[in-house]
């Protein structure tokens, strides 16, 4: 189809708010001054502030295109992958959370070492970063198709535009740049979403005799009112094939293997303030974004039944967004609304990147390096690394450019790369009994397993709950129960034929040990204590050590003792923790309403001269 | 034609199967005190996680409702 869309307007829009966040991201980069700032932006950031990043990372810019497009075709139940999440949040607010913020790993593979053995580690590292890497040229893909369009670039050219873009922020600020642009960005695409439904509202009211909430409900039949796909049927797009690749296979991959996601609950102050954001995040956020995403599909089906011919004749499945924004809005919206097309793109792409150029660093880099190199090279090749990253992603466009859209070409990628890295992580976590031949045994056999399924479907028949086949393409979504069935299955048999895992290798890193975990990170025993939060000025001490001093009377306070870790921050509570440090007690002093701090600390938590700080007990 | 395979069989599934792996998360973190009753805001949190689960189930049986009583 050919479809012209946006005018100079709506280009020069877009052209600005790309400038805008580029320079918004460079900004931030001062507060990157070692690895830990660069990945995991100094684990000190408030809860209310990594959940409006993880809504940028979550909505990606295939988001509103895949979802727009099933949401025309198939109405509300384009909503069933936000809303499958809570199944797996006991386990992760009470058990992997914990394991990987107190363990302080710096990456998921470095756990697979801990728990398992160094084999265990690479090649978990390698199938991580497939899974981050071809998630970022879904990306870059969905995001040119979308652009392209307006500019009348070649789709490649586009897409090599957009990693450049993205990297020039990416860059110089790492994780603390990734989690304010996400911030920003973050707001924007859920302004511009609700934006959408709202101009199409009253799209619909101004061309039906009815108000537009009104027209919008009756203009869809109570087939596409339903929240959820029929249970098998069409083969594309039903409700147990998706819960199986999205609901157990994609919620878990996304918990507790995406590493982006990881970084940002280990950027959060502490594992509370991460459960807060987790919580938070599904209960609240994910519906506002399930309409978010969907909802110009929606519109568009309404306008289809309500305005027959407003659309474009033979529209195809991914153009549904673009043409149904170019339709509802005005110039300059439409730019401002693509513009957030672009937020969720970068927003998704970036902390992938950063993600993917840690596992590099920590996994692949450090165990091979000859010699020690210091914290400031391993930045530099932290920043080159995310380049290359990029790189590969534009290389692999064409092949998912080849799926009829990129809803199937995101659903087969789901269910054929998580499926061992999901039951090696589950098992690992909550099996003591899984042993390291089992997780070799589960990447390797259960892989193998996995590439016959794909070659005979006759195996994986079985589970198909009565899907059709589709020939010459398999089982799609289905196929994630035969992949998790068979992972499973070579890992519990493998466990149960090998030695099990002596005691003392497993300590602090299975949800039986949890409550090990605080003495672990503190190095002593918590002081549980409850205490208040005390307010103080800074003053400057010339010390090597990193610890803080407070009088004997705010120790009192906050009943805390020598040793005990502290967070110290800036009190103006909007900045969440930008402006802050974690430390430990040493012994007090006699000046009232005042804490000691060396230049080291004063540089790191970046405080002003006169602005009060917050401190509290951690334990 | 809105039958049991469109409509309340999906849902069945999605908090039978879902609900299955819920209970056990819940089973393995009060059995290993990760979650601890015996502190006030793990307490708060309990109640959270079990609010998180009837929320959806809300949503979900709600919305099928609502699809049924339009048509």
């Amino acid at each position: 189809m050919d479809l012209a869309v946006g005018t100079n307007l709506d280009r020069f829009v877009i052209i600005v708010y790309f400038v805008i966040v580029m320079g918004f991201g460079a900004y931030f980069g001062k507060y990157s001054k070692t690895t830990s700032d660069y990945f995991f932006g100094g684990r000190r950031f408030s809860w209310w502030l990594i959940t409006i990043s993880i809504v940028a990372t979550g909505i990606g810019s295939h988001s509103f295109v895949k979802y727009s497009t099933k949401a025309y075709q198939y109405g509300f139940s384009s909503t069933m992958t936000y809303m499958n999440d809570w199944f797996f949040m006991p386990l992760f607010m009470f058990g992997w959370l914990p394991i990987i913020y107190y363990t302080r790993v710096g990456s998921i593979p470095e756990y697979f070492e801990k728990r398992f053995n160094k084999t265990a580690r690479s090649l978990a590292t390698l199938m991580i970063l497939v899974y981050m890497i071809g998630y970022i040229a879904i990306q870059f893909l969905t995001l040119a198709t979308a652009l392209y369009r307006i500019y009348g670039i070649p789709l490649m050219a586009t897409v090599v535009i957009i990693a450049v873009a993205t990297t020039i922020y990416m860059h110089f600020g790492g994780q603390t740049s990734v989690i304010f642009t996400d911030l920003f960005q973050g707001l924007i695409l859920i302004f511009s979403g609700l934006l959408l439904f709202f101009l199409g509202l009253n799209y619909l009211a101004d061309h039906t005799a009815l108000g537009g909430l009104q027209a919008f409900w009756q203009n869809l039949t109570p087939d596409q009112k339903l929240p959820l796909a029929h249970f098998n049927r069409p083969p594309d797009f039903n409700f147990v094939g998706i819960f199986w690749q999205d609901g157990i296979a994609g919620s878990v991959g996304f918990l507790f293997l995406n590493q982006g996601l990881i970084m940002r609950f280990m950027a959060a102050r502490s594992v509370n303030e991460g459960r807060k954001a987790a919580a938070f995040n599904v209960l609240l956020v994910l519906p506002i974004s399930a309409i978010v995403v969907s909802n110009a599909g929606w519109i568009g089906r309404a306008i289809a039944n309500a305005v027959p011919g407003a659309l474009p004749a033979g529209m195809e499945g991914n153009d549904v967004f673009v043409a149904v924004t170019n339709v509802v809005s005005s110039p300059g919206v439409f730019g401002f609304i693509i513009a957030a097309l672009c937020a969720a793109l970068m927003s998704t792409a970036d902390t992938l990147v950063n993600a993917s150029s840690a596992i590099i660093v920590n996994d692949v880099y450090r165990p091979l390096a000859k010699k020690k190199t210091n914290d400031k090279e391993q930045l530099k090749i932290a920043r080159f690394t995310s380049i290359g990253v990029k790189v590969i992603a534009v290389i692999l466009v064409p092949f998912f450019n080849s799926f009829d859209s990129i809803y199937e070409a995101h659903g087969w990628f789901h269910s054929t790369f998580t499926p061992p890295l999901v039951v090696a992580v589950f098992l690992g976590i909550f099996w003591k009994r899984f042993t390291t031949p089992a997780v070799i045994a589960t990447f390797v056999l259960g892989a193998a397993l996995m590439i016959l399924g794909q070659f005979f479907p006759e195996l994986v028949k079985p589970f198909s709950h009565g899907i059709e086949l589709r020939p010459g393409r398999g089982y799609y979504y289905i196929g994630a129960l035969y992949n998790i069935a068979v992972c499973a299955g070579v890992g519990v048999i493998v466990s149960l034929f090998t030695d099990p895992e002596p005691k003392e290798k497993l300590k602090g890193l299975t949800l039986s040990d949890v409550n090990l975990l605080r003495e672990i990170f503190k190095g002593s025993k918590p002081n549980d204590r409850l205490g208040e939060g005390v307010t103080v000025l800074w003053k400057l001490i010339d010390s090597e050590e990193d610890i803080v001093c407070f009088s004997k009377h705010e120790m009192d306070k906050m009943a805390a003792e020598v040793g005990d870790l502290v967070y110290v921050s800036d009190s103006r509570k909007w900045l969440g923790g930008l402006k802050s440090i974690h430390s430990v007690y040493g012994e007090p002093h006699e000046e009232e309403g005042i804490v000691y701090i060396s230049e080291e600390q004063l540089g790191h938590g970046q405080f002003v001269k006169d602005k009060s700080l917050i401190a509290e007990k951690e334990m | 034609m809105l039958d049991f395979s469109r409509t309340w069989l999906p849902f069945l599934y999605l908090y039978g199967v879902g609900g299955i792996a819920f209970i056990v998360g819940m089973i393995l973190i009060l059995r290993t005190k990760a979650l601890n009753k015996e502190i006030a805001h793990h307490r708060i949190w309990l109640k959270v996680l079990y609010f998180g689960f009837g929320f959806y189930i809300t949503l979900h049986a709600v919305f099928i409702l609502l699809a049924l009583g339009s048509s």
